[in-house]
């Protein structure tokens, strides 16, 4: 086992990885940029290194500096978190080469699964169902023209080198293929310096359900079912859920055979995820590999009582899997909030600035990972996720209501959150009859404002700042607070009602 | 009765009350309405009101000018109306020129400014764009005129106090 692992990110997830290391014994070195210095993963940490400037490009992303600070720290294994350097082939490589365990899948792997259409070549081969398109880059128009026609409209342009919906256009009918594929160039040329583009038959209205996998480095290789991630925004994943509402256990069993499948064809180790689009006929194609840990893993971790990030570390120390797929099972129900720093009823824009009050939520079945404290400043440079919020329950109804009760309990005040908004997302009614598809947020909440009670609420806020300015504050020591005299409000709970014309 | 008058901005909107506290109970009045509740200091971030036989729990911050107050998991931002002074984080200032100092509506990093002094500026115009967690925002101008004066530059850290570009109301010279 390693004695020593530097985590090569910040905020919630190295937050998480950390805990991870002082529960396995195993030390951890953090690394921070200049805006990260107060972070609260750097406190956690039992070293901590500084490795440059705020930008993510001269810190969490420079290759060289984060090797040589493991290096210095005599750190016998890298973990990358999730985004930055987590899928990326060049970095796994060098780590190789220089002898640093990259906690992750090797680097050939890493790869082919990053090749949007190699790995459909490879999935397609290995039997694995793909959404029907082209599997190499056509060149001319007349071809793009030819298998568009052959697919059949709705089709969508994708970027070879793709991810996170960039270079991505639907395209309705023939006459605007020109210009979807020119653009969709443009695009991919901008984000991943490739302008490689193919075309996929367009799934109207699908759900995203994708398949957890582990694998050691012998080739044993298990699932740990399913993840429905259909709630996005931008597409971004908002809310995620183990077990999908949409799959039976005959679908289930399917999902998770071919996931196992497509992770041999690729000769994948490490924790990844298959992730899947499932249509209306309930048909489920290949979308990509997410070759790392993902945000939305503790829905898993919840619903099968499996470490995820525990698995990682001890399958990249080359230790044997000791999970057999017959051992897992999921039990109850889980969801995951991710709580952002941006303001919903200003169009999601970014939020930073102090957080000048947190209150966690607690309970039975609450789960808060969070990157953040009172007083903390969140940053202007990196990605704007605070925390997660996740909750367990028995089913799935009791899980939204506990998740609701839980984001009314999550207070964090001096910036803007969309916490409010996940709760009226939690609450809307075609989601609680698992009836969500990736349309789902466009669809019911192309904006987001006041809502019910939210009259009553603000009066109330006017109340709370008028008596705050009447009566003395007491100091933070003598508060009186007993336990016996807090009542918490029921949630979904309206306020009585403001009688009309006083006495006074 | 000894009622003390308050007038508040709530995420922008001006609200008149006026309230008195009294052995444990508060009364608040606002346009005809009245609400009298149990009121109860918890700590210095929580206030307990019970009323109707419910019980609401409130906690709020200072931030400066600023008191962030959140109520059955919304937030709202309340302060002092001063109207004659502007209304504080509430974007753009008309100035006594009727011109307009712009300022960007959350903070972030300058990484492009699209004007110069003396350019003349038509409304929707981007100004200057702002990045933050990865996002770009284009700040434009709510009005014709000429730019009198660009306080930034590409690279500038800047919150959503203080003026990025200041306009003045004219017609540009022919």
């Amino acid at each position: 086992m390693f004695r020593k692992i530097l985590i090569a990110n910040r905020g919630e997830i190295a937050v998480r990885v950390i805990r991870a290391c002082r529960e396995m014994g195993i030390g951890s070195v953090a690394v921070y940029s200049e805006a990260d210095a107060a972070s609260l993963h750097v406190q956690l940490a039992d070293e901590a290194v500084a490795i440059g400037p705020a930008p993510a490009a001269e810190s969490y992303l420079d290759m060289k500096r984060i090797l040589a600070a493991a290096q210095a720290a005599g750190a016998e294994a890298i973990h990358p978190g999730y985004g930055f350097l987590a899928e990326n082939a060049a970095f796994a490589r060098l780590c190789e080469k220089k002898g640093v365990q990259f906690i992750g899948p090797n680097s050939a792997a890493l790869e082919l699964v990053g090749d949007k259409v190699r790995a459909r070549q490879t999935m397609d081969k290995a039997g694995v169902p793909i959404i029907p398109g082209m599997k190499s880059v056509a060149a001319s128009p007349d071809e793009f023209q030819a298998a568009a026609r052959d697919l059949g409209y709705p089709v969508m342009v994708k970027a070879s080198a793709g991810g996170g919906g960039k270079g991505m256009r639907v395209v309705g009918a023939e006459a605007g293929l020109a210009v979807a594929l020119e653009s969709g160039r443009r695009e991919a040329k901008s984000a991943f310096g490739d302008d490689s583009v193919y075309l996929e038959k367009c799934i109207e209205e699908p759900r995203h359900v994708e398949v957890q996998v582990l694998a050691d480095n012998r080739g044993h290789t298990v699932h740990l079912f399913e993840r429905e991630c259909s709630i996005q925004r931008r597409h971004q994943k908002i809310l995620e859920e183990s077990p999908s509402p949409a799959l039976d256990p005959a679908l289930r069993a399917r999902m998770g055979e071919t996931a196992v499948r497509a992770m041999r064809a690729a000769g994948y180790n490490n924790a990844g995820t298959v992730e899947f689009l499932l249509d209306r006929e309930r048909h489920f194609y290949f979308l990509e590999v997410n070759a790392r840990l993902q945000v939305e893993h503790p829905v898993t971790e919840l619903t099968t009582g499996v470490d995820l990030v525990r698995q990682q570390i001890l399958i990249a120390s080359d230790a044997d899997l000791s999970i057999r797929q017959e051992d897992l099972s999921q039990r109850g129900h889980a969801v995951e909030c991710r709580i952002y720093a941006e303001d919903p009823k200003m169009n999601f824009l970014p939020s930073a600035g102090r957080i000048a009050y947190l209150r966690e939520p607690r309970g039975p079945g609450i789960r808060f990972d969070s990157g953040i404290y009172e007083g903390f400043e969140v940053p202007v440079y990196y990605d704007p996720i605070l925390a997660k919020l996740i909750v367990w329950a028995e089913d799935r109804e009791s899980a939204c209501r506990r998740m609701a009760a839980a984001l009314d309990d999550c207070v964090i005040l001096g910036i803007h959150t969309t916490a409010g908004f996940l709760k009226d997302v939690v609450g809307h009614p075609e989601f609680r009859a698992g009836r969500a598809t990736t349309s789902f947020i466009g669809k019911y909440f192309p904006s987001w404002g006041a809502g019910e009670g939210e009259d009553e609420r603000r009066r109330l806020a006017l109340a709370a700042v008028a008596y705050d300015s009447l009566v003395q504050r007491p100091g933070r020591k003598d508060i009186p607070g007993r336990a016996g005299n807090r009542t918490i409000a029921t949630p979904w709970a309206t306020l009585g009602r403001w009688r009309m014309g006083g006495k006074t | 009765m000894n009622f003390t008058d308050f007038d508040f901005l709530v995420d922008g909107e001006p609200r008149k009350i006026s309230a008195e506290s009294r052995d444990g109970t508060l009364v608040v009045r606002e346009a005809g309405l009245v609400l009298e509740t149990e009121v109860r200091r918890i700590s210095a971030n929580e206030i307990l009101f019970r009323f109707g036989g419910r019980t609401a729990r409130v906690h709020l911050v200072r931030d400066g000018e600023r008191t962030h107050v959140a109520v059955d998991g919304r937030e709202f931002v309340v302060s002092e109306h001063r109207p004659e002074t502007g209304r504080p984080g509430e974007g753009d200032e008309r100035t006594a020129e009727a011109g307009l100092r712009v300022k960007s509506p959350m903070p972030g990093k300058v990484t492009l400014v699209a004007v110069a002094e003396g350019d003349a500026v038509r409304k929707n115009q981007t100004l200057v764009v702002v990045e933050a967690m990865k996002m770009e925002n284009e700040i434009k101008t709510a009005i014709d005129g000429v730019v009198a004066k660009v306080h930034v530059a590409v690279g500038d850290l800047v919150d959503s106090e203080k003026p990025l570009v200041e306009i003045e109301r004219r017609s540009p010279s022919p």
